[in-house]
């Protein structure tokens, strides 16, 4: 909605006539009474005089419906949501397609680049104008921006008019609505925001004399008699547009001569309460004017953006003439199905209007010649984004009603991102379907996750495999069992406490068996069944061993482990089975998504948020939802967390991706299976975006998947097409660095064997330290590799 | 309140403006697929790795084999990353902070606070905007919010001493408004040691 005047938000008749002319309907009683015939005019007075009062009360019947509707009417108007609108500045991370996309989804149109409304590209040189915006923290004016993209970042951005800023927004794309039950869909204006052009051209085309008559222009239907006579069909309606108003607003569609009869009563009766500008007002806001499959479009404000994806105040002459010429039947004269008829009734009103002097001939010649303008598609598909707009509902249900939501025009602003909902959703649907080719398994079904690492808004969602389909929202309410996505937890527990753990303590990988009182036993195995000894813990974490990791979490405790986890998020009761070591615990992708936020962002916990603020129709805000931190954990704790995650994608679980991610994309990340493959996870984040990929069956059959193999590759299709900073983590107070050798738990020099540059919390590095002075021929060469490299 | 105030906003100020001097730092821009290459603009052909992913599946194993087939999967592919100080502001961030200071001034902190929010999504690694968001949240009277920023901060603020110290000013200036004495001094100590 492009509505720079506040919309009116409650559309109240305030502006009754003072002193409603009273007029009381008197009948003639010419003649005397008849001496001859009495008894006949005794019956005619006693039948008239019944009737006088049957028509008197029914008069006020139909007077009290009027005016108690049309008083307290208000239109019922859809809430809207949109998208994050896009900001654009030097250096603002957008590939060139991706920009494109983002404002043909904005209703932006290509053009000059100088009508308000559209853009201009060569290669990666744009020209934007854009329409201006209302948005809860002020106006965002009209602007021509220029802005080059090179290597999918903004440079040389310039204002060329308008306010001049170094960072500008553009207006929001609409990605849903949230409909009454009638699916009337409208946008409310208010007379002085319709350009008189249009107003002269209804009221020329429909109504000649509105201004003039009392609501009925007998001479008109006397007209529209003959002719529809004449022609044995009707051709031509005589109604005024108060009487189109009554019939839509009061009236059930049937015809018939009672209806016909409460039409003229209850125009009559408008007309004596409301001034014609209200009642014009009204019929600009209701009039039907199309239909987007099971939405109605009601009202010249939409019909505009429909049809042209443009504000009604930017209408030209054509335009103006189109939307007038489709209120006679707007499915008959339908432009995108019937352009033909369109055109020629199009024409009709131009000529018209020029014959009645409201345009000049020549600029009436000039846009008989124009085209019909209209836009290739509706400004935006209803249910683009069902999946995430499931997400913004639930997050709307905390605060706001339901019939609110349908029906106060309430403006709601998502946190989501286009272009990242785009990669997302191609991610998934492009890398199930080369896994269906693999194996012939087309029940595989996959969700993502994908949040802005520190500020917690999701960006884009997907529910499924076919993101289009509104129905199973895998993203928000399949709950699995996590696998191995808990271990990073495990340790980040025990780095809590350096004194006894660091990330080249020695970690067993030695298989063992838990007695239980009753007998049970439990025996963990590796996945792949081995057993390694003794190893460090950062690679126990890296290489995703079980064994080590159950371990260390009996070392820690189940209650220490839950306990990290609920701080980092996790609502729902946790098992306290040892068990739950190895992932048996069941979340979903967005809470997954939730509680990596935290590692993600060295130990704060960031609530997920889809929406940044809601509004009235008139741009007053109703509530922001802000962004908040809660550190929940160490930063120095997290960041040797964060180190074994890295590790992950380098020499890990996670390394697969960089077949494809380039290398210098740093990244963090961890993989999660369970049992026969009935899940594949992947969690993971780069230096701004955080995804979360889950693979698996609906039914919860087994897969030949793990997380490396099912929901890596999903995860890093998606990350290859992203723009976007490496994961680089600011090092911590109390923090350093230092060359070791792990299996000698020893200091030793950057280039000796085996020396790793590995973060320890202060005091807890080794002691002793280890010199390779002997490996001199190591030595030379680790001087020269920094020379060659 | 108004002590809190004039206490750390000067050493915040002189942070902010002496960080932009501070040594180059920030995190590295990788555009999409390491080109500008374009989903749409250029559909990809097929990779043969990608062809090769079946194989894999079939090896049912989580973990990385050790003797790993591929010759370019055998070396790691780079070591850890991580940096001493965090990203610098862009003249973008710059300007919404500058407005949110306008804000501020005026006493309207939750526009300001609106405006930060703006600045922080395009510059969410820079210690500067969070304690900026930490001084309008003390401006708005909400303190348990501003002491989390503080600390986020700080979690930012990497070798740049300036901003640590003027972070843990701000820290113990806001809990020893909170009341949390014994956390203020500790705050104002670390402060000192720098």
């Amino acid at each position: 909605m492009t509505c720079l005047q506040p919309c009116r938000f409650r559309y109240t008749r305030a502006m009754k006539k003072t002193s409603p002319p009273k007029k009381s309907v008197k009948k003639k009683t010419g003649k005397g009474r008849s001496a001859r015939r009495p008894w006949f005019w005794r019956l005619f007075w006693r039948v008239s005089l019944i009737g006088l009062v049957l028509l008197a009360g029914w008069m006020v019947y139909l007077d009290a419906v009027v005016t108690s509707r049309f008083e307290g009417r208000r239109f019922e108007v859809p809430s809207r949501v949109y998208a994050r609108p896009l900001e654009l500045y030097d250096g603002a991370s957008v590939s060139s397609g991706s920009l494109q996309r983002e404002l043909e989804l904005s209703g932006f149109r290509k053009g000059d680049g100088v009508r308000p409304g559209t853009y201009s590209r060569s290669g990666g040189r744009f020209l934007i104008s854009s329409r201006g915006f209302l948005f809860a923290d002020g106006l965002e004016p009209r602007r021509r921006l220029a802005l080059t993209i090179y290597s999918d970042r903004v440079q040389e951005f310039r204002v060329v008019e308008g306010d001049n800023a170094p960072i500008v927004r553009l207006e929001p794309a609409q990605i849903g609505g949230i409909y009454p039950a009638h699916k009337e869909d409208r946008v409310l204006v208010q007379l002085e925001d319709v350009p008189d052009l249009l107003t002269d051209a209804l009221l020329t085309i429909e109504d000649r004399g509105f201004y003039e008559h009392y609501g009925v222009a007998p001479l008109s239907i006397g007209r529209a008699l003959l002719v529809n006579l004449q022609a044995g069909r009707v051709v031509q309606g005589g109604s005024t547009l108060t009487q189109q108003l009554v019939k839509n607003f009061f009236l059930t569609r049937e015809q018939a001569l009672i209806r016909k009869g409460n039409e003229a009563l209850m125009s009559v009766l408008l007309e004596l309460h409301y001034e014609k500008d209200d009642i014009l007002e009204t019929y600009l806001n209701e009039v039907y004017l199309g239909q987007a499959g099971t939405r109605s479009i009601h009202g010249f404000g939409l019909a505009s953006q429909f049809y042209f994806g443009e504000s009604i105040r930017d209408l030209d002459l054509h335009q103006v003439a189109l939307l007038v010429a489709m209120v006679k039947g707007p499915s008959y004269y339908n432009p995108r199905r019937h352009p033909e008829r369109a055109l020629a009734r199009r024409n009709l009103v131009i000529d018209v209007m020029a014959d009645d002097g409201i345009v000049s001939a020549a600029e009436a010649s000039k846009a008989r010649a124009r085209p019909l303008g209209v836009s290739e598609r509706p400004s935006y598909s209803e249910n683009r984004y069902p999946a995430y707009i499931d997400l913004v509902r639930r997050h709307l249900s905390r605060d706001y009603k339901e019939e609110d939501l349908r029906s106060e025009g309430l403006r709601i602003f998502t946190t989501l991102h286009p272009g990242i909902q785009y990669a997302a959703e191609f991610a998934v649907t492009d890398t199930l379907s080369r896994m269906d080719s693999g194996s012939r398994d087309t029940t595989l079904e996959s969700a993502m996750v994908v949040t802005a690492r520190d500020s917690g808004e999701v960006l884009a969602l997907v529910g499924g495999r076919d993101p289009q389909f509104a129905g199973f929202n895998r993203a928000l309410d399949a709950r699995r069992p996590i696998g191995s996505l808990i271990k990073p937890f495990i340790y980040l527990t025990a780095l809590q406490d350096p004194e006894r753990y660091t990330l080249i303590s020695p970690v067993e990988d030695k298989g063992f068996a838990l007695v239980f009182d009753d007998d049970r036993r439990w025996e963990p195995k590796n996945f792949d069944k081995k057993e390694r000894g003794e190893v460090p813990l950062h690679q126990a974490l890296s290489r995703s061993y079980n064994l080590p990791a159950v371990r260390v979490g009996l070392d820690v405790g189940v209650d220490a482990v839950q306990e990290t986890l609920q701080a980092f998020g996790v609502t729902s009761p946790i098992s306290r089975y040892p068990s739950m070591l190895l992932g048996s615990v069941s979340m979903t992708p967005v809470t997954v998504a939730q509680i990596y936020q935290g590692l993600a962002t060295s130990g704060f916990n960031t609530p997920l948020r889809t929406i940044r603020q809601v509004t009235d129709a008139s741009g007053e805000a109703l509530s922001r939802y802000s962004l908040e931190v809660d550190q929940v954990a160490d930063p120095a704790a997290v960041h040797l967390v964060q180190y074994a995650m890295q590790e992950t994608m380098q020499e890990g679980t996670g390394r697969a991706a960089y077949r494809s991610v380039p290398q210098q994309l740093s990244l963090a990340g961890k993989t999660g299976t369970t049992d026969d493959g009935r899940d594949a996870w992947f969690a993971g984040f780069s230096g701004d975006l955080l995804a979360v990929t889950w693979i698996g069956r609906d039914d919860n059959g087994p897969t030949t998947l793990t997380g490396s193999t099912g929901a890596l590759p999903v995860w890093a299709r998606f990350m290859e097409q992203v723009p976007q900073h490496g994961f680089s983590p600011v090092v911590p107070d109390g923090v350093t660095y230092h060359w070791v050798n792990a299996q000698r738990q020893a200091l030793t020099d950057e280039h000796c064997d085996n020396a790793r540059l590995v973060p320890f919390m202060a005091g807890s590095e080794p002691a002793q330290e280890v010199t390779c002075a002997g490996n001199l021929q190591r030595r030379i060469r680790g001087w020269f590799e920094g020379l060659f490299q | 309140m108004k002590a809190v105030t004039l206490k750390y906003s000067s050493a915040l100020a002189l942070a902010l403006i002496i960080g932009g001097c501070a040594s180059p730092g920030g995190s590295i821009y990788v555009p999409a697929g390491g080109s500008s290459r374009d989903v749409e603009d250029a559909p990809e052909p097929p990779r043969s790795e990608r062809e090769a992913a079946p194989t894999r599946t079939e090896r049912k194993s989580e973990q990385p084999s050790e003797s790993a087939a591929e010759p370019e999967q055998e070396r790691r592919t780079g070591s850890p990353s991580y940096q001493e100080a965090g990203d610098q502001l862009s003249p973008a961030a710059k300007s919404l902070i500058q407005q949110a200071d306008s804000l501020l001034a005026q006493g309207n902190a939750p526009a300001a606070i609106a405006q930060l929010e703006r600045a922080q999504r395009i510059a969410p690694r820079s210690a500067e905007v969070y304690f900026k968001l930490s001084e309008a949240y003390v401006a708005a009277g909400q303190l348990g919010s501003a002491e989390q920023f503080t600390l986020k901060g700080l979690s930012l603020a990497g070798s740049d001493a300036r901003l640590q110290r003027s972070g843990w000013m701000l820290l113990a200036d806001i809990r020893r408004e909170r009341g949390n004495v014994a956390g203020a001094n500790q705050a104002e100590q670390r402060a000192n040691a720098l």
